[in-house]
């Protein structure tokens, strides 16, 4: 069982009147490059937190390589998976340098200060990042595009198999966006790692992840089934390959909108089209 | 700006180390009698009777500088926790309510005109810790049940204890006696007084052993001061480094605070202006601000006392209108270095 | 993890060497009681000063503090700061053997230091008029002039007992004392002016209050209807300039008795706002406000 991440039916309310997830079931095997899509508020942020242990389920559990993952403990959990929020600018000045060090914080020595392993491994992260000429640049003078990838460098700095990010380019540019993705996919070919992205682009996650997986948003309000299961007749998710859960029906059932499909070369892009955009009345797309 | 290492550290403490036993020095020598260094050396007795510049030096000035590092050293160093663990550059100890609780303790003490004392020291210093302690305790318990240790919860319960706090305050105020109502204010505005050797060294070594148990967590304060999440994802178990900075730094307050009264603007200013300099990594924060903040408090104590000599001016006056001044200056010069959210 | 026990074991052993060497009695100086009658007396306070000067001991006078105005020789005399911030070095440098302080939080505090230095120090405690009766009697016995201030005690009580039988007669006066007029402050019942009052031949206008200076409202004082006001003047030597803006100030207040008579008083405030030999001339000169037929101007 290559699975390295296994969520077993997890459902997640935020409030009584609040249902997010349910009977989430999907298991992640080494290696892979899995994307996270739906549209807002189906819960892509809230699984991904789940995944990283920061928030617990009401019923279901993830197993991480077979064990649970409350039995790691906030370390254990820390030594195998990664979390890649989006950038901010923190309220000190800290430099790139030293931001991408905190990531080796629980291996520091008695008195507080890193090791020779810790530096190389920290070095060897910004050089994969590209931000070692940044190294002593402090965060709020970056670009956001920049600030980014010293994010993900410090979450490469922990060393981990599995790399977990939560919408990391939604506010970049084309540039810094492929830029990332790029260095997603390297990372997994270089680092054999798991990478599991939450994100709002589905043509990029086409081109560039391996699976995805589909998250519908659950009905809210008190019409809600008080147990938070989603009404009986469909799942909440559809996991596969990129190719099969990126097909234009499923994104239209997903988002609710219509799109126009076409092909690249292996994959498919989708451009989702309303009723007053320019191109609304081709003909050969679906109502 | 370089990351820090141990050699660096080490460098920057001694050499902060040595400018303050300096400065202790040169302040003990200063004030309003002339002492004279070769009396003091002749011995305590100039002959037959005890001699005066030895008596001054050792009895009075002496203690007063001791207690004047000391509570410098602690304020310094609870400003720079109180920062990390807020998140802000702008909080200092008495944010939470610590400044209104020993001050309630102290009026409640003065009012109800208790004489006894404990070790030599008035009822309004142990009110004033007791006072101290149990309005961090409360704010604490009020932000747990409303926020979940987020900082909003922190700082708003701190928002209302203090006011709730200080209408109490004005109340006891308005019905003190004249000499009563004297005694609060001066304790109110911060004074150096002259404690005798216990409890300088108990008082000491408390404060010594909370700065140092603050400067292990530095690391860890580094990625919280970054963000709470972050700080979890990387292994760091936030709410327990959390809870001890917390209560390490309330207490070094809290004993400052019963031995001087309130004292500000040394917890706020120093810890930015060491920040502006030096860089945010608390681990070089920690020792520098805390001999830094003994420094400043050495030097405008010692300005309290020659500047309207024979009186003497509250400590909290001479903080206020120096270090302002002095932090504007630092923050037109480095302001460069720092980078505000927008 | 090693650290912190490091830590907690150090703390605690310095904590236990602080006792051990800090706190032991060898290492504590305290004054030993001394017999002699002292030769250099510091006083903190002014009207310990006055009481030191009524006992005839200006010679042994070695410091006071700035504000120590009466009697005019006492302004000579090496100053020590001021009776809210008295320098502790000052004192010392005087080499004292004696200082007398009074008793509140602030100045017993110094009392305690100076004593934990090696300093005989006094702290009095002088509130009422039978305080400052103990008060000389505590003096005279600590500076060897029993007698004298056995004597002082007598002609102060004597003076005092002549002006009581004078006013006993007549009418018992209400008395508005007014400390401050913005806000308006009075002298409460639990003073030591209203006890001068009560001396004088006079009654406090104001019932029993919680605060000893309780802030009033024009309501009170309507109710109150006082027939003098007194109000001490603020500094020395304005006493027509407070009349006139007194005049002025009270001049809306048509329903009150002393108002409508004219009978505001504008009193030197030196003698009436300290507890000290000069009691029997504060009362005297409190009686001329009420009964100026008895006391003449």
């Amino acid at each position: 069982m290559t699975a390295v991440l296994q969520v077993n039916r997890v459902s997640f309310r935020y409030g009584p009147q609040k249902p997010v997830l349910s009977g989430i079931d999907f298991a992640i095997e080494r290696g892979t490059f899995l994307a996270v899509a739906g549209p807002n508020g189906a819960g892509k942020s809230t699984l991904i937190r789940i995944m990283a242990g920061i928030l617990k389920p009401q019923s279901g559990n993830i197993l991480l390589e077979g064990r649970d993952l409350n039995s790691y403990g906030i370390r254990g959990i820390a030594q195998r998976i990664a979390l890649v929020r989006q950038e901010f600018v923190p309220a000190f000045g800290f430099s790139v340098m030293e931001t991408v060090l905190m990531a080796r914080t629980p291996y520091y020595d008695q008195w507080g200060f890193e090791s020779h392993q810790d530096r190389d491994l920290v070095l060897k992260a910004l050089e994969l990042t590209d931000t070692a000429r940044l190294a002593s640049r402090a965060l709020g003078s970056l670009s956001s595009g920049e600030r980014q990838r010293v994010f993900i460098a410090r979450a490469l700095a922990q060393n981990t198999p599995i790399l977990l990010l939560d919408e990391p380019t939604s506010f970049l540019d084309l540039k810094y966006q492929v830029g990332i993705y790029d260095l997603l996919k390297s990372i997994q070919a270089d680092m054999a790692a798991t990478i599991i992205a939450a994100t709002h682009d589905i043509n990029l996650a086409s081109q560039y992840c391996d699976e995805a997986l589909l998250l519908y948003p659950l009905a809210e309000g008190p019409e809600a089934p008080a147990d938070g299961s989603r009404l009986p007749d469909r799942p909440q998710f559809r996991v596969g390959r990129t190719s099969e859960i990126f097909a234009p029906e499923e994104i239209q059932r997903a988002f609710g909108i219509r799109v126009f499909s076409g092909r690249v070369g292996t994959e498919r892009f989708v451009l989702p089209l309303g009723t007053r955009a320019k191109d609304a009345h081709l003909p050969g797309l679906p109502t | 700006m370089q990351p820090l290492t141990p050699k660096i550290l080490l460098f920057r403490t001694a050499v902060a180390a040595l400018l303050l036993i300096a400065i202790m020095l040169a302040c003990a020598l200063v004030g309003s009698q002339d002492v004279s260094l070769r009396a003091v050396f002749r011995g305590p007795r100039d002959g037959a009777t005890p001699s005066l510049d030895y008596e001054i030096l050792m009895r009075v000035r002496i203690p007063r500088v001791l207690l004047a590092a000391m509570v410098g050293a602690a304020l310094a160093s609870s400003g720079v926790i109180f920062q990390a663990l807020l998140r802000n550059p702008l909080a200092d100890p008495y944010i939470l309510g610590i400044s209104s609780g020993a001050g309630l303790g102290a009026i409640i003490a003065v009012i109800s005109g208790l004489s006894w004392t404990l070790w030599g020291r008035s009822p309004i210093a142990i009110f004033a810790f007791v006072g101290a302690l149990g309005t961090v305790w409360l704010v604490w318990g009020i932000g747990r049940i409303t926020g979940r240790h987020q900082v909003a919860g922190l700082l708003l319960a701190g928002v209302v204890v203090n006011a709730f706090f200080s209408a109490m305050i004005m109340f006891l105020v308005s019905i003190a006696r004249g000499q009563q109502l004297y005694a609060t204010i001066f304790w109110l505005m911060g004074n150096m007084t002259e404690e005798d050797l216990f409890v300088l060294w108990v008082g000491g070594g408390g404060i010594l052993a909370g700065i140092v148990a603050l400067f292990f967590l530095g690391p860890q304060l580094n990625i919280i001061s970054v963000g709470h999440q972050d700080a979890r994802s990387i292994g760091v178990s936030v709410e327990r480094v959390e809870l001890t900075a917390f209560a390490i730094s309330a207490f070094i307050t809290a004993v400052a605070v019963s031995l001087s009264g309130l004292i500000g603007f040394v917890g706020l200013i120093v810890p930015h202006a060491v920040r502006l300099l030096f860089g945010p990594d608390h681990r070089q924060l920690l020792p520098l601000s805390s001999l830094a903040g003994a420094m400043f408090l050495v030097v405008a104590d010692t300005i309290a006392r020659i500047v309207v000599a024979p009186a003497q001016l509250p400590v909290g006056v001479v903080t206020a209108m120096i270090g302002g001044p002095f932090f504007l200056f630092l923050l037109v010069r480095y302001s460069r270095r720092v980078y505000w959210p927008t | 993890m090693a650290k912190w026990w490091l830590l907690t074991a150090a703390a605690a052993l310095w904590m236990a060497c602080g006792y051990a060497l800090v706190r032991s009695p060898a290492a504590e100086r305290r004054a030993g009681p001394s017999p002699s009658i002292p030769t250099r007396i510091v006083s903190l306070a002014p009207n310990l000063t006055e009481i030191l000067f009524a006992l005839g001991l200006e010679p042994s006078i070695a410091g006071v503090t700035q504000d120590s105005d009466y009697p005019p020789a006492a302004r000579d005399k090496p100053k020590v700061g001021t009776f809210w911030q008295p320098s502790i070095e000052a004192v010392i440098a005087t080499r004292p053997d004696l200082v007398v302080t009074e008793a509140f939080e602030q100045q017993r505090d110094l009392a305690r230091r100076l004593q934990r230095i090696g300093y005989r120090s006094l702290a009095i405690n002088v509130e009422t008029i039978a305080g400052l009766f103990d008060a000389i009697a505590t003096i005279g016995a600590a500076t060897g002039e029993e007698e004298r201030a056995h004597a002082l005690c007598a002609d102060m009580r004597a003076e005092i007992d002549q002006l009581k039988a004078k006013t006993a007669a007549g009418p018992r006066l209400k008395v508005l004392w007014v400390v401050q007029r913005e806000p308006l402050r009075v002298a409460g019942r639990n003073t030591f002016i209203n006890e001068m009052i009560e001396l004088a031949g006079g009654e406090n206008a104001i019932g029993p209050t919680l605060h000893i200076y309780p802030a009033i409202g024009a309501e009170q004082v309507i109710t109150a209807r006082p027939d003098v006001i007194i109000e001490p003047a603020m500094l020395p030597g304005t006493v027509d300039q407070q009349r006139r803006q007194a005049l002025a100030y009270w001049g809306r207040f048509e329903n009150v008795p002393a108002v409508t008579a004219g009978r505001i008083c504008i009193i030197d405030g030196d003698v009436v706002s300290r507890l000290s030999p000069r009691l029997p001339e504060g009362i005297r000169t409190v009686a001329r406000c009420l009964r100026p037929d008895l006391f003449g101007e």
